[in-house]
Order: C-alpha cells, then sequence, then structure tokens
C-alpha cells in the first residue's frame, strides 16, 4: 500500500530556497485541518442530532450505550487495521468474531465448560486462523482478498455446523457481567477494553520498531525486503494479530448479548471496514491508524444512532454506511494526491 | 407334534402381518378431512372477540410503548411496524418503532434506549428470541419497563419467562393446513420437498407438523424429506438445493418453502430442471409479491395472515398487560387464510400486504377496545 508523505518530506518539497516559512505554515494548518475534520464533523453530527433531539439524543445514556454497545465494531476495525497497514485484507474478521461467540456458547453454555477456557479455545482457534490465512497467502502467494474470503465463508460453515443454525443462549453471567453490566462513569467496561487496545495499537505503530517496521512494509515491500525487513515474517504475524483479535471481538460479542448467533457477526464486515478507510483520513491522514478508526466508528455510530432515534427508514443507514465507505476513501486517495493503492 | 404346532403358529403370524400389511397399503387418504381443513381457511376470517372489552384509551393515557423489530429491512415485519404505529395513534398512546437493519448490538442499543427513556413496555418483534438479549431483558425487568416477545415462535414452543407478555403464532398449524392441501390436491399421491431454515426458530415445529399431518392425512402413498438453507444464504443455496434433489428424483410433484419469499429462488430451479408444470408450490407468509405469483400461476397456494390483524393482536395483548389486566392468553389471535388463483386478485394487483383478508378486525377491535 502506498502511503501519503509525511509532514517532513512534503515540508522539504515546497521549501526551496529558503522562502518556504508561510508556505509552511499554511501546509502545516491544512494538515492539521484535514488530520481533525472527521473528528469536527463527529461532533458537528452529534450536535445537529442533538438540536433535534435535545432531551435523548444528548443524555448520558444514551452516549453510554453508544460507547458500549458498539465496541465491537471499535475492537474489530482495529483488528483490521493492523493487515491492511501491511497490505493485506482479511475478509475472514466478521467470520472469525463469529465463530469465536459461537464457541463460547457451544463450549460454556451447551457442554459446561469453564467460561475462561471457553475463551481461551476461541483465541487459540483465532491464532489458528491467522495462520492458515498467512500459510496460504505467503506459501502459495495467493492474494490476500481470495485467501481470506475462502477461509471466511469456510468459518462460517464450521459455525453453522456447531451450532445447527441455531442461537445459543445461556453464556455465563461473569462473562456478561464484565462486558456490559459493569460501568465506570457510566459507560460499560467493553468500551474500556476497546480504548486499550485502540492505546496499544497507537503505541505499538508509532512508538516500536516493529511497529516502524510494519509500516515500512505497509509502503514498500521491496524496499522493506532490500532494507533488512523480513516482509514475510512481519505480514505472518500481522494475520496472526487480525485472527486473535477478531476472537477477542467475538468475546466481546458473546458477551454484550449473552447469546451467539451463527449470522449476525458478519454484518459487521462492511462497517469495520468503512471505519477503516474512513479512519484512514483522520488524525494521520493517509495512513490506517487507531484513533482515526476509533473516531470513524463512533462517527458512523453517531449518523446510524440518531437516524434510527429518528425514525428514518432502514434504507438511509446503507446510504449512510456505503456512501461513508467511498468518500472516505476517495478522500483518502486526494490525501495520498492520487497514488494507486497497492494491496495483495 | 410340537413342531407342528410351532409351524402353524408361524404360518398363522405371518399371515397376519401380510394382511396387516396389505391394510396398510390400501389405506387411503383421508380427503374428507382434508377438505374440511381447506373449506375452514377458505372463508374470510370472521372476527370473534379474544377476550373482554376494555377502555384502550383511557386506561393507556399517559403510556408508551417501543418496538424493536427483528429488522425493519424486512418488509413483512416492517408492515406490521407501521400498522402497529397507526393503530396506537387511534388509541392515543406514544408509539416508537427502533428501525434497525438486524443487528444484535442495535437491538442492545433500542433495550438502553427504552429503558433510558423510561417507556411502559418495549416489544421484541418478529423474531427477536428474548433468551439472547438476556442481559438487556434483565437489565428493563430491573428497571421496571415490561418486554413482550411477539410474534417469534411457534405455540408449542416453551414462552420465556423473562419477558411479561408472549405472543405467538401456530407455525404448526400452518404445516398442517399445506399437508392437507397437498393431500386433496393429489388424491393422497404426493412426494414432497420441504425447504426450510433451521435458523428461524419455529422451522422445525412447522416442519414436524407438516411431515407429521402428511404421514396421517395422507397416507403411504404420500412421501416427504426435509432439507435446510440458512436465512443469508437463501439467494445462493435454494436454487442449487432444489435442482439437485429434483434431479435425484424427479418424482417430486410439490415443494413447500416454509416462507414464501424463498418460492423466488424455487422456481429458476424448477425451470431450470423442466419441472415448471409438473410440480407445484405450497407456502405461507402472504408476503404480496408471493400473492402476485400464485394469481400468475408460478406459486399454487400461500397461506397469509393479515398484518393489520397482527399488529392489533399484538396490541391488544400488549395493552392488556400495561393496564393491569388478565391475560387472555399466548397466541395470536390471527386467521390463516388461503390465496389461491381464484382469489390471489382480491389481495390487490399488485397484492398489498393488508388486502384480501377482509375488514371485519378493524370494526371487532375497535369495538373491543371501546372506541366505537
Amino acid at each position: 500500500m502506498s502511503q501519503a508523505p509525511n509532514q517532513a518530506d512534503a515540508g522539504a518539497r515546497i521549501s526551496p530556497g529558503g522562502s518556504a516559512g508561510p508556505a509552511l505554515r499554511k501546509m502545516n494548518i491544512a494538515r492539521v485541518a484535514e488530520s481533525f475534520a472527521l473528528l469536527a464533523a463527529t461532533i458537528a453530527l452529534a450536535a445537529v442530532f442533538g438540536i433535534l433531539m435535545p432531551h435523548s439524543f444528548l443524555s448520558w445514556a444514551n452516549v453510554s450505550t453508544m460507547l458500549g454497545s458498539q465496541a465491537v465494531l471499535v475492537v474489530l476495525s482495529l483488528a483490521l487495521i493492523i493487515p491492511l497497514t501491511a497490505g493485506d485484507f482479511d475478509l475472514s474478521i466478521a467470520s472469525m468474531l463469529t465463530l469465536s461467540s459461537m464457541l463460547i456458547a457451544v463450549l460454556n453454555a451447551q457442554l459446561g465448560w469453564s467460561i475462561y477456557a471457553a475463551m481461551a479455545v476461541a483465541i487459540v482457534t483465532g491464532a489458528v486462523v491467522g495462520v492458515i490465512n498467512a500459510g496460504f497467502i505467503l506459501y502459495f502467494r495467493i492474494p490476500s482478498l481470495i485467501v481470506t474470503l475462502g477461509t471466511g465463508t469456510f468459518i462460517s460453515g464450521v459455525v453453522l455446523w456447531i451450532s445447527g443454525a441455531n442461537t445459543i443462549s445461556g453464556i455465563d453471567d461473569g462473562l456478561v457481567s464484565w462486558v456490559v453490566v459493569r460501568h465506570i462513569f457510566g459507560i460499560p467496561l467493553a468500551f474500556y477494553y476497546a480504548l486499550l487496545l485502540c492505546v496499544a495499537i497507537w503505541y505499538f505503530l508509532g512508538y516500536t520498531t516493529a511497529g516502524r517496521r510494519l509500516l515500512f512494509v505497509g509502503r514498500n515491500r521491496e524496499v522493506s525486503r532490500l532494507s533488512g525487513i523480513r516482509v514475510d515474517r512481519v505480514r505472518f504475524l500481522c494475520l496472526i494479530a487480525s485472527g486473535v483479535i477478531s476472537s477477542a471481538t467475538g468475546i466481546l460479542y458473546a458477551g454484550t448479548i449473552g447469546a451467539a448467533d451463527p449470522n449476525s457477526g458478519t454484518t459487521f464486515l462492511l462497517p469495520a471496514f468503512a471505519a477503516a478507510f474512513l479512519g484512514a483520513t483522520s488524525i494521520t491522514p493517509g495512513r490506517f491508524n487507531a484513533w482515526g478508526t476509533l473516531i470513524a466508528v463512533y462517527f458512523l455510530v453517531i449518523g446510524i444512532t440518531g437516524l434510527t432515534m429518528l425514525g428514518i427508514q432502514t434504507f438511509v443507514q446503507n446510504l449512510f454506511y456505503g456512501g461513508a465507505l467511498v468518500l472516505a476513501v476517495a478522500l483518502s486517495q486526494l490525501v495520498r494526491k492520487r497514488e494507486p493503492q497497492d494491496f495483495t | 407334534m410340537r413342531k407342528f404346532a410351532v409351524g402353524s403358529v408361524a404360518v398363522f403370524g405371518s399371515l397376519l402381518v401380510a394382511l396387516a400389511g396389505s391394510q396398510a397399503k390400501a389405506a387411503t387418504p383421508d380427503l374428507a378431512q382434508a377438505q374440511a381443513v381447506i373449506n375452514a381457511h377458505s372463508q374470510i376470517p370472521d372476527f370473534v372477540p379474544p377476550g373482554p372489552p376494555f377502555d384502550a384509551r383511557k386506561c393507556m393515557a399517559g403510556k408508551s410503548l417501543l418496538s424493536i423489530p427483528t429488522s425493519s429491512s424486512i418488509p413483512f415485519v416492517d408492515g406490521i411496524e407501521n400498522s402497529m404505529g397507526s393503530v396506537a395513534k387511534q388509541v392515543g398512546f406514544k408509539f416508537q418503532q427502533w428501525k434497525n437493519q438486524g443487528q444484535p448490538t442495535q437491538w442492545v442499543q433500542g433495550m438502553a434506549f427504552g429503558i433510558d427513556n423510561k417507556f411502559t413496555g418495549i416489544d421484541l418483534m418478529g423474531g427477536i428470541i428474548p433468551n439472547a438479549l438476556a442481559p438487556q431483558v434483565a437489565a428493563a425487568n430491573k428497571a421496571g419497563v415490561k418486554v413482550f416477545a411477539t410474534h417469534y415462535s411457534d405455540t408449542t414452543q416453551p414462552a420465556d419467562p423473562a419477558v411479561a407478555v408472549t405472543l405467538r403464532i401456530p407455525f404448526h398449524e400452518v404445516g398442517e393446513i399445506i399437508a392437507d392441501w397437498i393431500t386433496l390436491k393429489t388424491g393422497g399421491h404426493a412426494n414432497v420437498l420441504i425447504v426450510g431454515s433451521s435458523d428461524i426458530l419455529p422451522s422445525k415445529p412447522y416442519a414436524d407438523m407438516l411431515g407429521a399431518t402428511l404421514d396421517k392425512v395422507c397416507g403411504p402413498g404420500c412421501k416427504h424429506r426435509y432439507v435446510t438453507v440458512t436465512v443469508p444464504t437463501w439467494s445462493t443455496k435454494i436454487q442449487t438445493t432444489v435442482q439437485g434433489a429434483l434431479i435425484a428424483d424427479p418424482t417430486i410433484n410439490y415443494i413447500v418453502p416454509l416462507y414464501d419469499s424463498m418460492s423466488q429462488f424455487v422456481i429458476p430451479a424448477l425451470t431450470l430442471t423442466g419441472h415448471r408444470k409438473n410440480v407445484k408450490i405450497a407456502t405461507f407468509n402472504g408476503t404480496p409479491f408471493i400473492i402476485d405469483m400464485v394469481r400468475r400461476g408460478d406459486v399454487e397456494m400461500d397461506i397469509g395472515e393479515s398484518l393489520g390483524w397482527i399488529a392489533r393482536s399484538i396490541l391488544d395483548g400488549e395493552m392488556r398487560n400495561m393496564c393491569g389486566l388478565p391475560s387472555i392468553g399466548e397466541t395470536l389471535y390471527v386467521p390463516l387464510y388461503i390465496f389461491d388463483k381464484d382469489n390471489a386478485k382480491d389481495a390487490g394487483i399488485p397484492a398489498d400486504f393488508d388486502r384480501g383478508y377482509g375488514d371485519k378486525h378493524v370494526a371487532g377491535y375497535a369495538k373491543l377496545w371501546g372506541m366505537q
């Protein structure tokens, strides 16, 4: 994937002859505005709905519900940006989420396993799926789009098989309690888990050697390889990370509703992609980033919740998700000076 | 002598078994019973008050209801919701829909919205299993908000104890009616492929009763087979599944998609395998575009439920509960009405969700609620 030039590069290009002071300042202001445009749009959207429904939309209870109930989407989107940063698609994340929640339901609610053992199995399964994805992508050199589309479909079949295509309820109250029942400042713990993951990924990508290597690999694999970075190893670990985090999302999902159903998890795929690409236009424009993704999720959530509370027809939700995705990618491309993207 | 006695008993026993076998094979389908059932469901339904009258306007004053449908994208479900909204307006209480696209996290948000905004009741409508939102239902109960679950399961399936009112549909009766229809139309010589979705809760009792009624009423001249295709794969799997079944067994002469929207994927399979003329489709729901297919002859029959009737029956049960009146049962009062080529046009051209069932329920419920 090609990335936008960083600020130093941009500044160097526009400062010949030392007369770039005002131009550089103008450029920096433009970049700051660009970085926080989505955040401003999110606040503006909330303000519009707040004006339309001051008592219900702006209530702390509604804010808390939006933050808590959509933490699942935040974590899944964060799982997605890791392979995207390395230049790989992972279309199996939503199926992995569903498999993870269903494994917990089957093992814990039906077979009587402890919730901890069920969660461990779910996480290990996510890692195994990541290894399988990486194996096909890296060993056989098959595009990630094709491999993860296939494994995602395969996993959906496994979910239907182990669940008998039924919704399974009765998951341990302990998990439910640690996900949505317990609150800090009135917000369910699920939100704080998502926030912690966001901080961890932000720190990893921005302040660790391994994270910088990942960014280099995403920017140009060949140059990275010639620089001594073990490109395949980085991509391998990214795909495992997305599998494991998708599994963790499944655990959150099971804890949010106290049950697992074989189909609904897959509906998170488009919103997760929309959030990842929309997030790439924010905070660090032109690059998939954790904070941008978090803001993007809540931009989408505020939009959908507001439309729902207004009783607007559901097709508008599709217009909003789909429109936001296309618009986000278009904006992202403008930031990149319309450079072609290289996902494999 | 002893050998002779044993031999005689064996021969006698064999004769009895053979006689019994010939009796079973000779058993004829019970066409009279089948005809009686079909007749009962071919009349424009009459309204019989399902319970004692009450003053709905008076007792619902100041009360409010939030309805969370399984997915507002399903026209059938959205039609019921809209009908509930207009009836609530006539009665004069606050009614709000939580429009969603079928994501459980959206239902979670809806539950929280209902609790935070102190609605009197929250209705989980059209397929949401209360147990699949157990933490949120518990929170609502704790906050004093009544939770209702409607039109999501068969009457033979257990009600969820966590909800204040459960109102179910007799899906198994639908299975019985379709089996009787097939028996009557084939004279007891049917080979039926039932196409269901095991991820829809009432599918099992519905398909079980269909099979059992075929065994009982149609008799040995009929056979049936059940295949399941999950909802998200209807568009890709139904056609191939039906094609495969027809190629493997060309004697199939009836296909029963348990839910009528499946029929649109069955018809291409019949066309491709050359069975369009000799294989009939019988189904359930009364979705308008399928009733149009009935009118055009692509589908032989469709059992429909009036959306306006469902909406009123749901509100009747929920208002009684919110008003503190005694329950009148856990079954929705919704007549099952057969559309075939003779009466499909009554549903309108093109067909409409709530036409063709008569309008006795409109005046009937208005009178029951003291509004007339």
